[in-house]
């Protein structure tokens, strides 16, 4: 259907395609992947000759796309692109039904078409037709951006990374539609992405760029079991080998951003600090950075209204501040980081502390587990890359 | 005030008409020129770098001058009035069409292209209706300049309400400047709410949008 031969194209010196030989075949869905710069949004751009190549042919149905006329030829072939680009001017309709009146089909004709475009994605002619593209939310404009590329029933269409710029929801079902619509109207689809899960989702075929070349061109399964390079592999990310070894320590469930103060610290000071950050209370160090124990902001109000202080030290102003030190408790319950979680969780849940402090082996603060931290930590194994 | 009336009453409206007859002919010629340059020079950035400028330039030589140059080659022919009048009414429609027209977003310009439109296609149903909100503004501040320029016509005897406002300082006649002058006004305040009108009536998305 669609062939690449031997095609180049550079921009002053970088070379963006580097003699690149593909065929696609009718009724499949191709996916160029690849990092950015790869070549991949020039190889579409070529199909539709919105970029000419410096060399090689592209061939259309063993036609040579460059003996054509550029604009009839874009007619017959139907293109989404990741700005959605409906005209802000133009209703919904008239937004669909673009192609078809530059092709002059008969108005009756063009009415019918975009009935059963709306109605196959389910959004009623009679709520959408009238509407213009920014009374839609993004979902909603791209499934129009779409309907306008099928519109002339072209039997390819271009998709430069359709969805990238909407939300992970609206994605995954987005994609459901356009994959169920391909294989319904049989259509050749050549579809741009940078996102290795919607290529495995969505492709027949996955072609995999790099600065100009072919890495890689297999199905999804023949990717996912022997990518080719190491580059793919990381492309491929958590999908390969099975999910990762799930967490099992103390330190897999911590968070590393808490509140730490030197125990000379001013009682003042750490009352503010504690008020401004919005917590009840504060890690205390050593000098030499080692654990010494928890304030709460509550002890320390009580001390500053009792009024009774133990112990002054010079501050960095110079004067005399009374210091936390007499008020730091080592009530905490504490964990290594190479202790099991199941035991960090046991110390979490039974005693009331609503965190653990979790310490390397020199003693220093590695970080702190608390509920939050346990709960995002198993969300990451489940949903790895959505949160 | 009555009798005002029964002495000009006649003369006024007749200088109201023809006012209004030099403002409206300046202003469609300016148009149609102005519209066709800036899509002109749209095609050719580097050109525009150049003229858009020059142009600006000559806006600021005063209107007095250029209408009292003209008139010694063309005469006291109403064609003195409308070439001085339509030059210097180009310019607020040119730069606003031509801004309206580069502000156009490039992705709307991509899906035009890949919808197939031709270049032609694209500008009429692309970049000019997505241009028209600042064309009908440059439109609007023409058609004020141009009221007030449109005075200057009787400087070389050719009428308007310039005449009485001439005749009124000279005489040191007050009465007979405010005859001259509010009428201006109150055309500038009418045409420019007309347009308005217009501009908001051709543009029911833009309006839409910018309501809510």
């Amino acid at each position: 259907m669609i062939r690449f031969e031997n095609v180049r194209k550079s921009y002053k010196k970088t070379t963006v395609l580097n003699n690149v030989n593909f065929e696609i075949e009718a009724g499949t869905f191709t996916v160029l992947i690849g990092p950015s710069g790869c070549g991949k949004t020039t190889s579409l751009k070529m199909i539709n000759r919105l970029i000419e190549p410096d060399a090689g042919r592209i061939l259309i149905k063993g036609e040579y796309i460059h003996s054509l006329d550029r604009i009839r030829l874009r007619r017959s072939i139907g293109y989404v692109i990741q700005q959605i680009g409906l005209f802000p001017n133009m209703t919904v309709e008239q937004n669909i039904a673009v192609v078809p009146k530059l092709l002059k089909y008969q108005p009756a004709q063009i009415t019918d078409m975009v009935h059963e475009l709306l109605a196959m994605v389910k959004m009623p002619y009679k709520d959408f037709a009238g509407k213009y593209p920014y009374q839609l939310s993004g979902g909603q404009q791209q499934r129009i951006g779409v309907l306008r590329a099928l519109a002339a029933s072209p039997p390819i269409i271009l998709m430069d990374e359709p969805f990238a710029a909407l939300d992970p929801m609206t994605r995954s079902s987005l994609q459901d539609e356009v994959k169920n619509l391909q294989q319904q109207l049989n259509k050749t689809i050549v579809f741009v992405t940078h996102d290795m899960d919607e290529a495995l989702n969505l492709a027949d075929k996955i072609i995999f760029l790099d600065k100009g070349n072919i890495v890689q061109m297999a199905s999804p399964e023949e990717m996912l079991e022997n990518p080719a390079t190491n580059l793919i592999r990381s492309f491929m990310g958590k999908r390969i080998g099975g999910p990762d070894q799930p967490p099992e320590y103390a330190a897999d469930f911590m968070r590393t951003n808490y509140h730490r103060v030197n125990k000379n610290k001013g009682i003042r000071e750490c009352i503010e600090s504690m008020d401004r950050n919005n917590v009840d209370s504060l890690l205390v160090v050593n000098d030499d950075k080692t654990y010494a124990g928890t304030v709460s902001l509550k002890t320390l109000k009580n001390s500053a209204k009792s009024g009774v202080f133990a112990l002054k030290r010079k501050g960095s102003d110079g004067k005399l501040h009374h210091v936390i030190t007499p008020h730091v408790t080592c009530e905490r319950p504490t964990s290594f980081i190479d202790e099991e979680a199941r035991v960090c969780f046991e110390k979490l849940l039974e005693t009331d502390s609503r965190y653990v402090v979790v310490l390397n082996h020199d003693d220093t603060i590695a970080g702190i587990v608390t509920d939050t931290s346990v709960a995002k930590a198993l969300a990451d194994v489940f949903w790895s890359d959505e949160i | 005030m009555t009798d005002f009336f029964q002495m000009y009453g006649w003369k006024l409206a007749e200088a109201v008409l023809v006012h209004l007859y030099y403002v409206v002919i300046s202003v469609a010629l300016a148009f149609i020129i102005a519209v066709l340059m800036a899509v002109v020079l749209s095609r050719l950035p580097r050109l525009s770098r150049v003229i858009l400028p020059a142009v600006s330039v000559s806006q600021t030589i005063p209107g007095i001058v250029f209408i009292g140059v003209l008139f010694i080659f063309l005469g006291m022919v109403p064609l003195t009035v409308f070439t001085a009048l339509t030059i210097y009414a180009i310019f607020p429609i040119l730069k606003n069409t031509y801004v309206g027209i580069m502000e156009v977003e490039p992705q709307y310009k991509e899906a035009a292209l890949g919808c197939g439109m031709s270049a032609r296609q694209t500008l009429c149903m692309v970049e000019l209706p997505l241009a028209a909100p600042a064309i009908f503004t440059g439109l609007k501040m023409s058609c004020v300049y141009t009221v007030s320029w449109a005075v200057l016509a009787s400087m070389i005897g050719l009428g308007g309400l310039g005449e009485f406002i001439y005749i009124g300082v000279s005489t040191n006649n007050n009465a007979l400047i405010l005859a001259g002058a509010i009428p201006a006004a109150v055309m500038a305040v009418i045409l420019s709410y007309c347009i308005e009108r217009l501009k908001i009536r051709s543009l029911t998305w833009q309006q839409r949008r910018e309501i809510q």
